[in-house]
């Protein structure tokens, strides 16, 4: 069956000009940024692992389903979680596409001189964007959809009625998401100068992300109809994506009450809306805005620059500092790499704040531990993460030729880089928290213990690290994302509530913490004098090499004897 | 003195650089030429310790770059053959990376990069983002970042790439100068007309090997040529230059 789906689906693509296939292709591989990778990666790999994560979800989503369906009661809230987890996956694809629909000046100068029209471009482009989101779509999807067909569909109107209007929902809740980010984009392109579009762009890009992942996860759920019916919630009904695409399901599947048919029909004006303001901006970026790209001067004038930062230590642990500092603010890929974990951090953060601001001191709690605990995790693991991903390969030769000094000098700059950009914005931004919490001295207590539980991830960062941040190339399949990302997952959850509660325990004991305190410096040193003590026979490196690796041929070497014996007379008939 | 004795470099197993041998001196410009894919430029990049050498030494000041690396790497200056830059950092901010990862006290590099900038015309646009820098500008940007600490040995690989002939004319008599203020320079061009102004003496590489290491002069009078690029086509040319265009001109209208 899926040879035969196979074979039709290239006997079609075959049928399309050939332009438009070379096109596609090129443009899908640029999805990933390739100077980013190293000359041994493997894309496919890469990409295969996502869409292994989203399987799984999709898998597991579909098992508990069917073996744990939730209480009818919940039937909405559930539909309404599946739809806003689509939303966030499609909407984060997007906001990772973010430049590669609209034309660059690298498109218009090697096409340009081409025999192309700048429709088959953008054909290209659209189709290469549409195949990940397909993507995405199905491995998300494809088993949880039939899972939620059975539990749901046939207690309502069919399997196949729910199964339909599931999947239309799907496909129309991604399209006016990515219709979105697309519309912004194109209509900043038509109205601004290049310049300014292209400064306000890295700023949209970074609020899209933060509003798709505060908009997933700071939403509430309306499970009944009284809830949903409530007053009090029709600003949310009217203004959230997912609701309305969760209205639109239940309206085409049969299940939508009266008194929400409002909500709806704002599904399709806003897809209707989003389809039109995105294909006309679209169409005229590339009549319009395709030549202007290649008028445009090849330098932007900057009249000036912070040119006076602050010295961040040494000489040498101040220019690491530097050139990471803008690195990540500079360079689109860096800025979304790490936008993905600090979204979360600042997303937990909000949420505090939100309810911070609503109610009066509370006492110390997991409240304040867990997120602040979590936030410090997710910010300096993410940090290491991005200072994996390299900025300019072909750059790294001054590196090499200005290492004057031994390597332990270059790990302490990349310690002191992820000291300052990771362990230190969470330290302030849980000092600010903390003055919510009462006694103040416990809360201020978590938030010394807090800086030396950075300092320890800081430091586990660190080893095997001995490269300079943004310099060293990248081999993606070499990182089992799937282990990594589940295995984080567990360990953050399992560590994360044994350390807190045994944390709250400390607080309230002054013996307990100093012990605790003790205990926790006792490892950040270790751990910092394993790196310091690596570190000097250490040597940096700038390309990562996978390791190499014997095939075995199974030949299997058979005892002489066999060979010259005559085989048994049973064994010759 | 800048001395290689029987230097060698190998791409699985095919060589790229075979047995070279030649030294620099203090107070002359080197010339190293040779046709593309001759082994220049990893000939260089091997002086500069990028690559690791197959076989051979290299010694500097009469001891082997390997056995302080550091020292060596701290009194030499390298303009690369390509333009390869961190281009989210402006002109400024890359000598100042620069300098600070050469340990110049702040107060020196900053005086040097302002005045190496308004002397190489990039002062208006040391804040601009290098990415939009022209091909001359970045060449620009790589002569001042190899030549701020005031290095002893100068290694200058197709240094005039894509420079406006001012600007061109200024590096020529910016590489004489610092010959004459003692300076070791090496330097590759294709420019046969600068070499011949320029250096004191040639190395002409061929397939890898040296096939002319002396003086212009010498090599004029023993080769009985009037002209360097006589004497280069002679030893590194191999075809008819004039047949081969006539070839690819044919293939074109056929």
């Amino acid at each position: 069956m899926l040879k035969l789906f196979v074979r039709l689906f290239d006997r079609w693509t075959q049928r399309l000009p050939l332009q438009l296939r070379v096109l596609h292709r090129q443009f899908l591989l640029r999805v990933v940024d390739l100077e980013a990778l190293s000359i041994e990666a493997d894309i496919p790999s890469y990409l295969g692992q996502f869409a292994g994560i989203l399987i799984m979800l999709s898998l597991c989503h579909a098992f508990g389903l069917m073996f744990f369906p939730p209480p009818f009661a919940e039937t909405w809230g559930y539909e309404q979680a599946r739809l806003a987890d689509m939303q966030l996956v499609i909407g984060l694809c997007s906001v990772l596409m973010w430049d590669t629909t609209f034309p660059d000046k690298r498109d218009a100068m090697v096409l340009g001189p081409l025999p192309l029209l700048p429709r088959m471009i953008l054909f290209a482009k659209m189709a290469a964007s549409a195949s990940v989101l397909g993507i995405a779509i199905l491995a998300l999807n494809f088993a949880s959809s039939g899972a939620m067909s059975i539990v749901f569909g046939l207690s309502s109107n069919g399997f196949f009625r729910f199964f339909f209007a599931w999947w239309f929902t799907l496909i129309a809740t991604s399209a006016f998401l990515y219709g979105a980010v697309l519309a912004i984009q194109g209509f900043g392109a038509l109205l601004l100068s290049r310049r300014m579009f292209l400064r306000m762009s890295a700023v949209l890009q970074l609020a899209a992300f933060a509003a798709i992942l505060a908009g997933r996860f700071l939403q509430p759920w309306l499970n009944t109809f009284s809830e949903l019916t409530n007053p009090g919630y029709h600003a949310l009904l009217g203004w959230s994506p997912t609701f309305w695409f969760f209205a639109l399901f239940n309206h085409i599947n049969g299940t939508l009450p009266r008194e929400l048919q409002w909500v709806a029909n704002r599904a399709w004006l806003a897809l209707g809306l989003v389809l039109i303001g995105s294909v006309s901006s679209l169409a005229l970026c590339y009549l319009r805005t395709m030549k202007n790209t290649v008028e445009q001067p090849d330098l932007d004038p900057a009249a000036s620059s912070i040119g006076s930062l602050p010295r961040l230590g040494n000489s040498l642990q101040s220019a690491i500092a530097l050139f990471c500092f803008r690195s990540i603010t500079r360079s689109r890929q860096h800025r979304v790499a790490l936008a993905f974990y600090w979204s979360i951090v600042f997303a937990i953060a909000l949420s505090m704040a939100r309810d911070t601001l609503a109610s009066g001191p509370e006492p110390v709690s997991l409240g304040l531990i867990m997120p602040t605990t979590i936030m410090m995790s997710f910010a300096v693991v993410g940090l290491r993460g991005v200072f994996s991903l390299p900025v300019s390969l072909k750059a790294n030769w001054m590196l090499r030729i200005t290492q004057l000094r031994p390597t332990a000098d270059y790990i302490a700059a990349t310690r002191r880089s992820l000291q300052l950009f990771g362990v230190l914005p969470i330290v302030l931004v849980a000092a600010a928290l903390a003055l919510h919490f009462r006694p103040l001295p416990h809360a201020f207590e978590h938030v010394g213990f807090l800086a030396i539980f950075g300092c320890i991830l800081v430091e586990l960062s660190l080893i095997r690290f001995d490269k300079v941040p943004f310099t060293c190339s990248f081999i993606p399949g070499k990182t089992n994302v799937q282990v990594i990302f589940w295995g984080a997952a567990f360990v953050f959850l399992i560590l994360g509530l044994l350390f807190g509660a045994y944390e709250l325990q400390s607080l309230q004991n002054l013996r307990q913490y100093l012990a605790l305190m003790a205990s926790c410096m006792t490892l950040a040193s270790s751990l910092w004098i394993f790196n310091r003590i690596h570190a000097r026979t250490a040597t940096l490196y700038y390309e990562e090499v996978l390791p190499e690796v014997i095939t075995r041929l199974g030949i299997t070497l058979l005892p002489p004897a066999s060979l010259t014996e005559p085989p048994p007379a049973s064994s010759t008939r | 003195m800048l001395e290689l004795r029987r230097v060698s470099k190998h791409f699985s197993g095919i060589p790229a650089v075979d047995d070279v041998s030649f030294s620099a001196l203090p107070g002359q410009v080197t010339g190293y030429l040779g046709p593309n894919g001759s082994g220049k430029s990893t000939t260089i990049k091997m002086i500069t310790a990028l690559i690791e050498m197959t076989s051979g030494q290299i010694f500097f000041d009469g001891k082997l770059i390997d056995d302080d690396l550091v020292s060596y790497k701290r009194r030499m200056g390298y303009v690369p053959e390509e333009p390869h830059l961190y281009n989210h950092l402006s002109g400024a901010e890359y000598l100042t990376m620069v300098a600070d990862l050469r340990g110049l006290a702040p107060r020196l590099a900053g005086e040097r990069i302002d005045g190496m900038l308004r002397l190489l015309s990039l002062y208006d646009d040391r804040h601009a983002g290098i990415a939009g820098y022209s091909k001359g500008m970045r060449q620009k940007i790589l002569i001042a970042a190899a030549l701020m600490h005031n290095p002893d040995l100068v290694l200058l690989d197709e240094p005039f790439s894509g420079l406006d002939v001012g600007s061109a004319l200024v590096l020529r008599s910016l590489i004489t100068e610092l010959a004459l203020r003692g300076k070791i320079v090496l330097f590759s061009s294709h420019e046969l007309d600068t070499v011949e102004r320029i250096s004191n003496r040639v190395v002409i590489l061929h397939h890898g090997k040296v096939v002319a290491d002396d003086s212009i002069e010498r090599l004029r009078t023993l080769m009985e040529l009037p002209t360097l690029e006589a004497i280069f086509s002679q030893l590194a040319v191999e075809h008819d230059t004039d047949s081969m265009a006539r070839q690819l001109a044919d293939l074109i209208h056929a």
